[in-house]
């Protein structure tokens, strides 16, 4: 009783000084700013013929109105739902009544009742996909051939490699090193530029930190509490491949959720050189996932366990990219493959870092190959 | 094989956090997001009518704090009295200032005015004419009225800045014939004009210009909203599509003379063009003799002349900014032409 007591006083003292605060009108420090700072977020644009659909987001400090709306210095006629103004954080849908044109770009601009303009603009104009059955199929189907197939095709390589020696299983676990690192800082830099795009209250670089953070944390400490169960090799090689595939899942993930909402507004790049580019790159991670397990006999099973594991989240991720609007989310999912694939990196590091003062040069080799390999694939999607 | 699944007995867990997060996203994002295949969005895209720019929702009198469809046809003519030497005197009372002016549907603007209104009041006296104006500043800036015209260099509002609060009196002879824009000439002169400190002096030559069935004022400018020193709106006589909103009424055969001035800021160039029909344009209206008869005209700042027309069939007529950017920013108005009853 006597703790709670003690813990409430500093809340007590701090409700005076609020109402302190309050009762001499802010001790002038209530200024007004001179225009009104306002802030609003573009999450979604949807284009159906002869409308043009933005779903907005206040992020400023006060309820917002919208005044006019001008797209490609046109003032157009639109409606709102809900009607009247945005509350803070709230959503609304606008739905502009405009004659767009396949393949036109198009500037909004959006001015509130302040007189505080916003801009968007539309890349290259074309109808939204409606969602539907033949629209997830179609999700499915690309977050089959980029992420599922590559991840199995990769896995594929397993007989080949069995056939080599210790010293190149120590630089195949390197390389793999080399491809999560690359793949977790560009996880991290997209996240960066996605939360560029955020509001301030979503507060981006601590939601980046927040995610990577935890799926590290949480990865690692997982890791230990098998550690202390099981601790022959196999066993640690078996859990090495799981948790890689995992890392390696989550940053499909977050992949597929950016292939999915490119798609949805038609922005995405799916050209067959893109696709194949895609499949290059993660063939790659499908080497990754079965390096630990060179020197042993995995089954069947196992094995499609973990290319599923590794690959099958790109289709989640097509999905949530195309049927969920919060950008907030996406950052958050690819802090979590950020955070995942590196701690893979970390524990694949420990792993075989007793090797290292034996085959120093097979790691280093290893580690750089990894990254220039994602670097190279990489041109072909980038 | 058996050992390996056990082992991996973690897998159920991560399948099961991704479809829980999967599911509530899907959630939160439905009830965040509104529908987006809404019958409401396909009345605009099936709609018969004829694609227009525009607000959804009108601008009122009340919101705007003048009455734009007045101001075209209103003429300060002044206070007419007799100087001692027989020249006819007139005396104008102009008062700048502040006022909050709905320019779009719930979009609020500080303009800065000429008695109440922008433009200002039409000054309008004969060639010849003493003009007295009593000029009081009731903003918190300085400002000036300065005339085109022919004047003493003391009387050009330029270098005597009238302070908030204080007044100043232009005397001048009404000189030359025509229509002539005046406005503030503080610096920073853009913003002083562009706030909504212009209006309209038109001096008549002796005996009149030949009788016409209606006159009208339009003083074509631009909002720039964001004071980015780029218009965000454009309109004839300050309020975006407020003719089109509020077409002008005429009838058939009656002959109108149009006095046009162009105070456009941030933009070179304006331009008028009128629908099916044409007009005798008397640059600057310093010539009773038209320049040019044609359909469209193009000024630069200051720059103005004198319209006369008259329609013969019965209809809608456009008439904008053949600029068409500004015309769908604003600058757009229609003559509805009716049988004369």
């Amino acid at each position: 009783m006597k703790t709670v007591i003690l813990f409430l006083i500093p809340l007590a003292l701090l409700g005076g000084v609020i109402a302190l605060f309050i009762l001499t009108g802010g001790a002038g420090l209530d200024d007004k700013p001179a225009a009104p700072v306002e802030s609003i977020d573009f999450e979604r644009i949807q284009l159906h013929e002869g409308s043009i659909t933005l779903t907005i987001r206040n992020t400023g400090q006060e309820p917002v109105n919208i005044g006019y709306i001008a797209i490609r210095d046109l003032v157009a006629e639109y409606t709102v739902r809900p009607s009247g103004g945005i509350p803070r954080m709230g959503a609304a849908t606008v739905t502009l009544a405009y004659p767009w044109v396949e393949g036109e770009a198009y500037e909004i601009l959006l001015f509130t009742a302040n007189a505080i303009p916003f801009t968007t603009s539309i890349e290259a104009a074309t109808e939204t996909l409606p969602i539907s059955l033949s629209t997830l199929l179609g999700f499915t189907l690309i977050g089959l051939y980029v992420g599922v197939l590559p991840v199995f095709l990769g896995i594929f390589w397993l007989p080949a490699l069995r056939r080599l020696g210790p010293k190149a299983f120590t630089w195949l676990m390197a390389l793999t090193i080399g491809l999560l690192i690359f793949l977790g800082i560009d996880a991290i830099a997209e996240a960066l530029e996605k939360a560029g795009e955020l509001g301030s209250p979503f507060q981006g670089p601590g939601l980046i930190g927040i995610g990577a953070i935890s799926a590290f944390m949480l990865l690692d400490a997982l890791s230990k509490r098998r550690a202390m169960a099981n601790c022959d090799e196999v066993s640690t090689n078996e859990r090495i491949a799981l948790r890689i595939s995992m890392g390696i899942g989550l940053h499909n993930l977050g992949e597929g959720l950016a292939i999915g909402s490119a798609f949805m507004l038609g922005e995405a790049n799916l050209g067959m050189f893109f696709v194949i580019g895609f499949i290059l790159q993660n063939i790659t991670e499908g080497l990754g996932i079965i390096a630990p397990l060179v020197k042993q006999k995995p089954s069947l099973k196992y094995l499609g366990l973990l290319g599923l594991l590794g690959g099958g989240p790109a289709i989640v991720g097509t999905w949530l990219g195309g049927l969920v609007t919060l950008p907030a989310l996406s950052v958050v999912f690819l802090a979590l493959g950020a955070g995942a694939v590196l701690e893979v990196a970390f524990e694949i590091g420990k792993f075989i870092a007793k090797k290292s003062s034996t085959l120093p040069l097979t790691i280093c080799s290893g580690v750089i190959f990894g990254m220039g390999l994602l670097y190279l694939t990489g041109f072909l999607i980038k | 094989m058996r050992m390996a699944i056990r082992k991996s007995s973690i897998l159920p867990a991560w399948i099961a956090a991704l479809v829980a997060l999967l599911v509530c996203t899907i959630i939160v994002s439905c009830s965040v997001a509104a529908p987006t295949n809404d019958p409401h969005i396909m009345d605009v895209s099936t709609a018969h009518t004829a694609f227009m720019p525009g607000y959804a929702r009108d601008v009122d009198v009340n919101g705007i704090g003048f009455d734009p469809m007045a101001i075209l046809e209103d003429f300060d003519n002044g206070k007419v009295s007799t100087l001692p030497d027989g020249r006819t005197l007139r005396e104008y009372w102009i008062v700048s200032e502040i006022m909050i002016v709905e320019v779009a549907p719930g979009v609020f603007y500080e303009a800065w005015t000429y008695n109440g209104r922008v433009p200002g009041p039409t000054i309008r006296a004969t060639e010849g004419d003493m003009l007295r104006i009593y000029f009081t500043n009731a903003t918190m800036h300085p400002h000036t009225m300065h005339f085109h015209g022919i004047h003493p260099g003391a009387m050009d509002g330029v270098f005597e800045p009238v302070l908030p609060g204080a007044s100043f009196v232009y005397e001048f002879e009404a000189a030359p014939v025509g229509v002539h824009p005046y406005h503030c000439h503080i610096m920073p002169l853009a913003s002083h004009i562009s706030r909504g400190l212009y209006g309209t002096f038109i001096v008549d030559p002796k005996g009149g210009r030949p009788q016409v069935d209606r006159e009208m004022v339009m003083v074509m400018s631009g909002i720039d909203l964001d004071f980015d020193n780029a218009n965000d709106l454009y309109a004839v006589n300050f309020i975006p599509f407020y003719y089109d909103k509020h077409p002008i009424q005429i009838f058939i055969g009656e002959r109108l003379r149009i006095y046009l001035v162009n105070m456009l800021e941030f933009d070179a160039v304006n331009s008028f063009h009128l629908h099916a029909n044409f007009f005798d344009y008397y640059p600057t209206g310093t010539s009773l003799v038209p320049a040019e008869y044609t359909d469209t005209i193009s000024q630069v700042q200051a720059q103005r002349g004198i319209l006369e027309f008259s329609y013969q069939f019965p209809g809608k007529y456009m008439f904008h900014a053949h600029k068409t950017e500004f015309a769908e920013l604003g600058w757009t108005g229609i003559f509805e032409v009716r049988e004369k009853p």
